[in-house]
């Protein structure tokens, strides 16, 4: 894990792969949403953030990531998260960021899934 | 500039406007959409909003024109004409939330001022409430993570066996729970020397500084002024603000855990709170209790490795022993073993040799356990390979020397006695490498040492051992033994010692070999009283018939 979160983005039609790599406090949750905007911006309706090399995340980048997910939703678009710690999985639902983002086992059930939401009316 | 016919109050249409513009793009920041609404129904030329901001008042409009006003007076509670523009207080629940600015607007209309007013404060009260009751939601949810993270930390540390895991478990947690920038958590050995240590975001002191660290136990330490003011006696020079804690079980000394630069949302360092220490307190009180059930579990499992070594080592041992004794004319043999625990390395054996001649052996090599049970193992296979070769016993031993020097690990030795019989005769030729004197009980009494006869064999290199002869007439009986017979202990650490076995020989001229043996390792047995013993006790008695 990375001192610095840093962040890897691959587009995939209009979904973004986000890949995270460090702890997602300020720093990282800041990181994250400039990348997740920019795409946004770039017309990305789908997003998928996978957090295999994150291990720990703080209450203010979890609320940075639900600014995303509200971003997100103002666009009717689609956010998910895939490849959680335990520990990681169990915070993101216990702060509520699992009610309206989807979260996956990995990084193909996760695109597989938000590709099938954003085809559906 | 539109201006409005008459001072009625705004018709339904005006509301209408209102919740239209409001609602048209609501992915726009709210004071955005005030500022549109608010120009479109007042016809303003130019609008402002200013917000309060902590103790201060700033402009939340959007702004985007070269228009840049003052607020002219925040005390105000009614619309007042200043910097060219009309003033209006945005306030709902008899609480000023903002003011807003229109410039060119009619002044003969209090009514649209007061209802713009009304509007935008009851929206901007209603958008505040909205974020306090979002804001305690997600506090809410923070302190119920707080909780489900403890519980759920102390049932996966109690599943913890392995220290590397069960720190970064701590830690992350530690980090995350606290919203700390970054987090050391270090392990210490009993000699103070560190064992684990871990560092998130960069460390907060070095390793060195870290090992003479000296924090309470129990109740974190907070130090919000750790840029300028040490901790517990300890200055950083890589954080603004920290919270630390020693952790300990029974007040010894097993680490510290410690967080620095609580981190805020718009990215500043703020002060670590009561709360933040209570919660380190508990997450230190955990691990601590978790790192001795580790502890505790690596002790079980090394007892375990070494039962099962010691095991493997009194097997190979036995093995090597004579399963049966040999039966020779002329002379009566005896032997026993009495292991210890620990697995001393006692070795005898018995050669039936040409011309009815019988060679036999006991030895005592140094360590114990398995070492020495490959020790054994490894004098059996030179005895055993170099008795046929050897002219004489002296021959014998410098083989048996030189093979361990080649074979053997270093600093690995042995002392030995061997002995050769000649029935016939009786004379006994025998060597003693560095071996305890051997006792000559004669018939018809007596009791002659026979003495070492060179230093221990694996010790020198080139080493040199002399042969001795001795007549044995018949009825004499020899006696070697290990110390671990001489040295067993009983309750008040006193020795057997050499004087009892001579006394227990002297009145065994009348029993058989097997029966001083016996008698010789049962009344050790006796004089120790269930104490345990640090050597093996071995017995080779030899009789003349």
């Amino acid at each position: 894990m990375s001192e610095t979160c840093k962040v890897a983005v691959e587009r995939r039609g209009d979904v973004a792969l986000l890949w995270t790599d460090g702890y997602i406090n300020n720093q990282g949750g800041e990181e994250i949403a400039r990348e997740a905007y920019a795409q946004i911006g770039n017309g990305a309706r789908g997003l998928v953030m996978n957090l295999e090399k994150t291990k720990i995340v703080n209450s203010i980048g979890i609320s940075i990531l639900i600014e995303v997910l509200e971003k997100v939703m103002d666009r009717k678009g689609v956010l998910a998260f895939c490849n959680l710690t335990p520990t990681i999985d169990k915070t993101f639902r216990i702060m509520g960021l699992a009610q309206y983002a989807s979260i996956y086992a990995n990084e193909e059930e996760a695109l597989k899934a938000v590709s099938v939401q954003l085809a559906s009316p | 500039m539109t201006s409005r016919a008459s001072a009625a109050p705004p018709s339904r249409g005006f509301w209408k406007t209102a919740a239209a513009l409001l609602h048209e793009d609501t992915r726009s920041p709210l004071t955005a959409r005030l500022a549109a609404a608010a120009t479109h129904l007042s016809g303003a030329s130019r609008c402002a909003i200013f917000l309060r901001d902590k103790e201060s008042w700033v402009r939340a409009d959007p702004g985007g024109d070269d228009w840049a006003p003052r607020l002219p007076d925040p005390a105000a509670r009614a619309a007042v004409r200043a910097e060219g523009a009309l003033w209006i207080p945005l306030e709902s629940e008899g609480e000023v939330h903002g003011f807003l600015g229109l410039e060119g607007v009619d002044e003969t209309e209090p009514e649209l001022g007061r209802s713009l007013g009304l509007l935008l404060g009851a929206l901007l009260g209603a958008n505040r409430f909205s974020r306090m009751v979002k804001d305690a939601g997600f506090e809410l949810k923070t302190r119920l993570l707080e909780l489900e993270s403890l519980y759920d930390l102390g049932l996966s540390l109690a599943g913890q066996l392995d220290l590397p895991s069960l720190a970064d478990e701590v830690l992350f947690r530690s980090i995350s729970l606290t919203d700390a920038r970054r987090g050391t958590l270090v392990l210490f050995q009993e000699s103070g020397e560190v064992l684990l240590e871990r560092n998130i975001g960069g460390e907060i002191l070095p390793t060195e500084a870290l090992a003479t660290w000296r924090l309470p136990e129990g109740e974190a330490v907070i130090n919000n002024a750790a840029a300028t003011a040490p901790t517990a006696g300890v200055r950083s020079a890589t954080c603004e603000k920290c919270l630390a804690i020693g952790i300990s079980v029974s007040g010894r000394r097993l680490g510290v855990l410690a967080v620095a630069d609580k981190e805020s949302r718009d990215g500043s360092v703020i002060d670590f709170t009561a709360t933040d220490a209570r919660l380190l307190s508990l997450f230190a009180n955990q691990a601590a209790a978790a790192i001795e059930t580790a502890r505790l579990h690596r002790e079980a499992i090394e007892k375990e490795r070494l039962d099962r070594e010691l095991e493997l080592a009194a097997a190979i041992q036995r093995e090597l022993l004579p399963h049966t004794l040999p039966i020779v004319a002329g002379v009566e043999v005896a032997a026993a073993s009495v292991p210890t625990r620990q697995v001393g390395g006692d070795y005898y054996d018995f050669f039936p040799l040409s011309r009815g001649r019988l060679g036999f052996l006991i030895a005592d090599v140094s360590g114990k356990g398995v070492p020495a049970a490959l020790l054994v193992s490894t004098v059996h296979a030179a005895v055993h390979l170099q008795i046929d070769l050897s002219e004489t016993i002296t021959d014998l031993v410098s083989r048996i020397d030189r093979h361990l020097q080649r074979y053997a690990a270093a600093r690995k030795f042995l002392t030995l006695f061997f002995g050769l019989i000649e029935p016939d005769t009786g004379l006994l030729r025998y060597v003693s490498a560095g071996h305890n004197p051997a006792l000559l009980l004669r018939r018809f009494g007596g009791i002659e040492r026979l003495d070492s006869t060179g230093v221990p064999v694996g010790i020198l290199p080139n080493a040199v051992w002399t042969e001795r002869t001795v007549a044995m007439e018949p009825g004499d009986l020899v006696c070697l033994y290990t110390d671990g017979v001489t040295e067993a202990v009983n309750e008040r650490e006193e020795e057997f010692g050499m004087e009892r076995l001579t006394r227990i020989l002297g009145g065994a001229s009348a029993m058989s070999a097997e029966q001083v043996c016996m008698e010789a390792l049962a009344q050790v047995a006796e004089f120790a009283r269930g104490m345990p013993q640090y050597d093996d006790q071995t017995m080779l008695v030899v009789r003349r018939t």
